[in-house]
């Protein structure tokens, strides 16, 4: 299922946030949206999952999403928004119990996104018992557990330390190679996009345009840190963010 | 470079600021006070008519408790408590909740909220008994309301506090209105709630003894307002230290239950 | 005023002349405060007041209110108050076994052939067949307080008949009012002055005496701090004293009314200065005479009634067994009757 993105304009109390975004996702890609603080990345990805209405234009779903899918757009936040009181488990059945499926068929989907992120043994924790990497880990298994057409991705990786990002973007990069995902990928961390981005979207300061589209061919699974043809791209994208974030950084703040 | 051995230590400044559970402390307060209301009383340094003999208290108490009275005036009061108490604490909950979550609910009552919420229910007691006699009911209706404001505002109070990321979450992923109370917003609020039922409860067992003074042949309350007109020191103390009893008993059976369902709590 | 009578004018002309009087050196003012509630049954205390009575005796009295008797017993105790004239309580029972406070006389009595105390029912139990004292058995009856004289009354007037009552303590009186109108308890006692306005009016039913069941009824003394009693013998005489020219001066006029209408006209414009004061005269005179039972001339103290009082206290437990009466008297003070 692809996702298009038609003239989208969004403004909160009267003040543009977003003008006139056109954008595609393709199926089976992941389109990394990045941008100096502010820029509303955060909003176009709330508007493409439909957590708010676009104040102009419209977003599209185009095709069905596969079989089985229970919740075609599916967010990982950036805090994980596990329940504390539930157990890894009983974090993963929540989004699957209003769906009306056995009980079996729930066990059975739990047992497989686990071991898919190698969650297997920390089944009964409390998520007070986990580490930040691992409860993003749970987020990303109850992501999976309800099969998506597109996962929408807010900084999943920004409130942890560079040594459990670099993990979980090799975990990430795993899971795609093994069954291709549909995702939008925000972040303010150009070494994320430019390891996990097919498609990377670079948004002007506000109110948010596109500056730029950067596309990567090579490989999830052949990227590594520090690869000349990344570090070429990270750095005309950083030469373009520059100069944004810096004005963005300056800017009073009137919206978080 | 100078030698390490010429400078002087750096002075400490920390300390302090970090209370630190010491289990004798309390105890030794309760006994040191007691004492001293005994010797005093003895001695005459404290005069009969300003404190009773802890003594004598105690004995007052063993007498209720030998001639059965206790249970007579436990048994009626505590189930007072319980129906009033579970009355208003589910009203409370029942109507915290809805101004929690619906704008129009809490625009409207919660101004209604703050004008009863200073009453003291005492002052309505003559209401109560025209509206629901002098019977068992009036009691129930009494506590019930005292119990009923304090657990409104702490339960609002309590939802407003509930993650709104986690409620977002369970939008994105499509749970129904009815999920995302049941399972997201009830359980964040629920801490909130029983601290608020802490000072509800507290408030219920002051409000036992104003519920008594009507029509009430036993009870702690009517036990401890016979003795207050009677001037009977001994068993004023003696029904003042069950209706402690009985708060301590409250507070105990709250941390239990909720170490018990917060066990999730970091 | 329409009238000025010579009454009056021989009143003024005492008023005038006691001017003189106070200023006796001799009797330099001594101030104390006196207990009160506002009944008909406190009015010689009112009348010793009004007319000078305390001031003569070299009195400084100022009235302090209260709205039950078991508050003014405590402030005896701890001498907030000097003096009072109220009920028999267990309060102050108590408050005498703890050597605070001490009868010194006598005042309110019940006495055959003076309208007394009223035993009331209400509508519903009155309807219900409860139309006389033999039939409460089982019955609720209203009390202030455990250890009230309404608790008193009850007790006795249900050992005579042999009845089983529940006592329904109400805390005050105009709670009790309220629930024997609504019917929410069954019969109480109380005085007349409450008691005929309420049968009256239809809010309940007067079925018996208090007199048939508890004659010459002790209902209210005189009490004081057993500091006052101890110590203060020259200021506690001077006070019973007057408070006795009162009391003569208020069962002349409205108890055996030997001064006339003029004469009972008069008291009860002074009482109405502390009874009633919100209603009008006109309304204020019928609960004022209604009220008039007689106080016990010389503040003489029944003994024997006191006696069963306080036997009652602790047959029923409320007070302690080892409280002898002299405890609770001091019979130096008054004649004894």
């Amino acid at each position: 299922m692809d996702l298009h993105l038609d003239q989208i304009t969004h403004r909160y109390d009267g003040a543009p946030v977003l003008d006139g975004i056109d954008l595609h996702i393709p199926t089976g890609r992941i389109v990394c949206l990045v941008g100096p603080s502010g820029c509303g990345k955060s909003t176009l990805l709330r508007l493409v999952g439909g957590l708010e209405r676009p104040s102009e234009g419209d977003i599209r779903q185009i095709g069905t999403p596969p079989d089985g899918c229970l919740n075609p757009l599916t967010y990982v936040f950036q805090d994980f928004a596990l329940l504390p009181w539930r157990t890894v488990a009983g974090n993963i059945a929540l989004v699957l119990e209003d769906h009306g499926l056995p009980k079996s068929r729930i066990d059975a989907v739990i047992t497989d996104v686990l071991a898919r992120t190698n969650l297997s043994d920390f089944r009964d924790a409390l998520p007070k018992q986990l580490s930040g990497g691992m409860k993003q880990r749970v987020a990303i298994a109850r992501a999976l557990a309800v099969e998506p057409a597109v996962l929408l991705m807010d900084e999943p990786l920004s409130a942890l330390d560079s040594q459990t990002r670099e993990l979980l973007m090799e975990d990430l990069v795993g899971l795609w190679t093994r069954q291709a995902f549909t995702a939008v990928y925000v972040t303010h961390n150009l070494d994320e996009a430019v390891r996990l981005g097919h498609r990377i979207v670079l948004l002007s300061r506000r109110p948010g345009r596109i500056r730029d589209i950067v596309e990567i061919d090579t490989d999830l699974a052949d990227r590594r840190a520090g690869q000349a043809d990344l570090e070429e791209k990270r750095a005309h994208l950083w030469s373009l963010m520059r100069d944004e974030a810096r004005a963005a950084d300056a800017e009073l703040v009137t919206h978080g | 470079m100078a030698d390490p051995k010429d400078g002087k230590p750096v002075p400490f400044r920390g300390g302090g600021f970090a209370p630190k559970p010491i289990a004798w402390m309390g105890p030794l307060v309760f006994v040191t006070l007691i004492a001293a209301m005994e010797i005093g009383t003895r001695t005459g340094v404290i005069s009969n008519l300003t404190l009773p003999r802890p003594s004598a208290v105690l004995m007052t108490f063993v007498s209720l408790w030998d001639t059965g009275l206790l249970w007579k005036h436990v048994v009626p009061s505590l189930s007072r408590l319980a129906v009033g108490a579970a009355l208003g604490a589910t009203a409370g909950i029942g109507v915290g909740l809805t101004i929690g979550l619906f704008s129009h609910i809490r625009a409207g009552l919660v101004p209604v909220i703050a004008a009863i919420f200073p009453i003291p229910k005492i002052a309505l007691l003559p209401l109560f008994v025209i509206w629901f006699g002098i019977d068992e009911a009036s009691k129930y209706a009494l506590i019930a309301f005292g119990t009923f404001t304090p657990t409104v505002v702490a339960t609002y109070g309590a939802v407003d506090s509930v993650d709104r990321g986690l409620i977002r979450m369970g939008q994105s992923f499509g749970l129904s209105g009815l999920s995302i109370l049941r399972k997201i917003v009830l359980p964040g609020a629920l801490p909130g709630i029983l601290s608020g039922l802490r000072v509800s409860l507290a408030i219920a067992i002051i409000l036992l003894v104003a519920a008594e003074m009507l029509g009430a042949e036993y009870g702690i309350g009517a036990y401890i307002l016979e003795a207050g007109s009677l001037y009977d020191l001994e068993r004023l103390f003696a029904g003042v230290t069950i209706l402690s009893l009985l708060g301590v008993g409250v507070n105990w059976t709250i941390g239990r239950i909720e170490r018990r369902v917060l066990r999730w709590r970091v | 005023m329409s009238r000025f009578t010579r009454r009056q004018a021989l009143g003024t002309v005492a008023a005038l002349g006691a001017l003189p009087l106070i200023a006796r050196p001799a009797l330099a003012s001594t101030k104390i405060r006196l207990g009160a509630l506002r009944f008909t049954s406190h009015a010689a205390s009112f009348v010793a007041l009004e007319r000078g009575y305390f001031a003569d005796a070299g009195l400084d009295v100022e009235l302090e209110f209260f709205q039950a008797a078991q508050p003014m017993a405590v402030a005896v105790a701890s001498t907030d108050v000097d003096y009072a004239v109220t009920a028999i309580s267990g309060g102050l029972i108590s408050l005498a076994e703890k050597g605070a406070a001490k009868v010194i006389g006598g005042s309110l009595s019940e006495e055959p052939g003076i309208d007394g105390q009223k035993i009331l029912a209400s509508n519903d139990a009155f309807a219900a067949g409860l139309t006389d004292p033999s039939k409460l058995d089982g019955k609720s009856f209203a009390m202030t307080q455990a250890g009230s004289s309404f608790h008193y009354m009850g007790s006795k007037i249900a050992a005579e008949e042999g009845a089983e009552l529940h006592f329904k303590p109400l805390q005050k009186v105009g709670a009790i009012i309220g629930a024997l109108k609504t019917s929410q308890v069954d019969a109480w006692s109380i005085v007349p002055h409450i008691a005929k306005p309420l049968a009256a009016g239809g809010s309940a039913h007067i079925i018996g005496n208090v007199s048939d069941y508890l004659p010459n009824y002790q209902v209210t003394t005189v009490f004081t701090s057993t500091k006052n009693a101890d110590q203060e013998r020259g200021q506690t005489e001077a006070f019973l004293a007057a408070l006795s020219k009162g009391v003569d001066d208020f069962n002349a006029a409205l108890v055996d009314k030997t001064l006339g209408e003029d004469g009972a006209d008069e008291m009860v414009k002074l009482i109405h200065k502390y009874v009633y004061a919100d209603k009008s005269l006109e309304d204020a005179t019928p609960g004022i005479v209604n009220g008039a039972m007689r106080l016990n001339k010389n503040a003489a103290l029944n003994l024997a009634s006191v006696t069963d009082q306080l036997d009652w206290f602790k047959s029923e437990g409320l007070v302690k067994d080892s409280i002898g009466i002299d405890t609770l008297v001091d019979q130096s003070y008054v004649d004894i009757i």
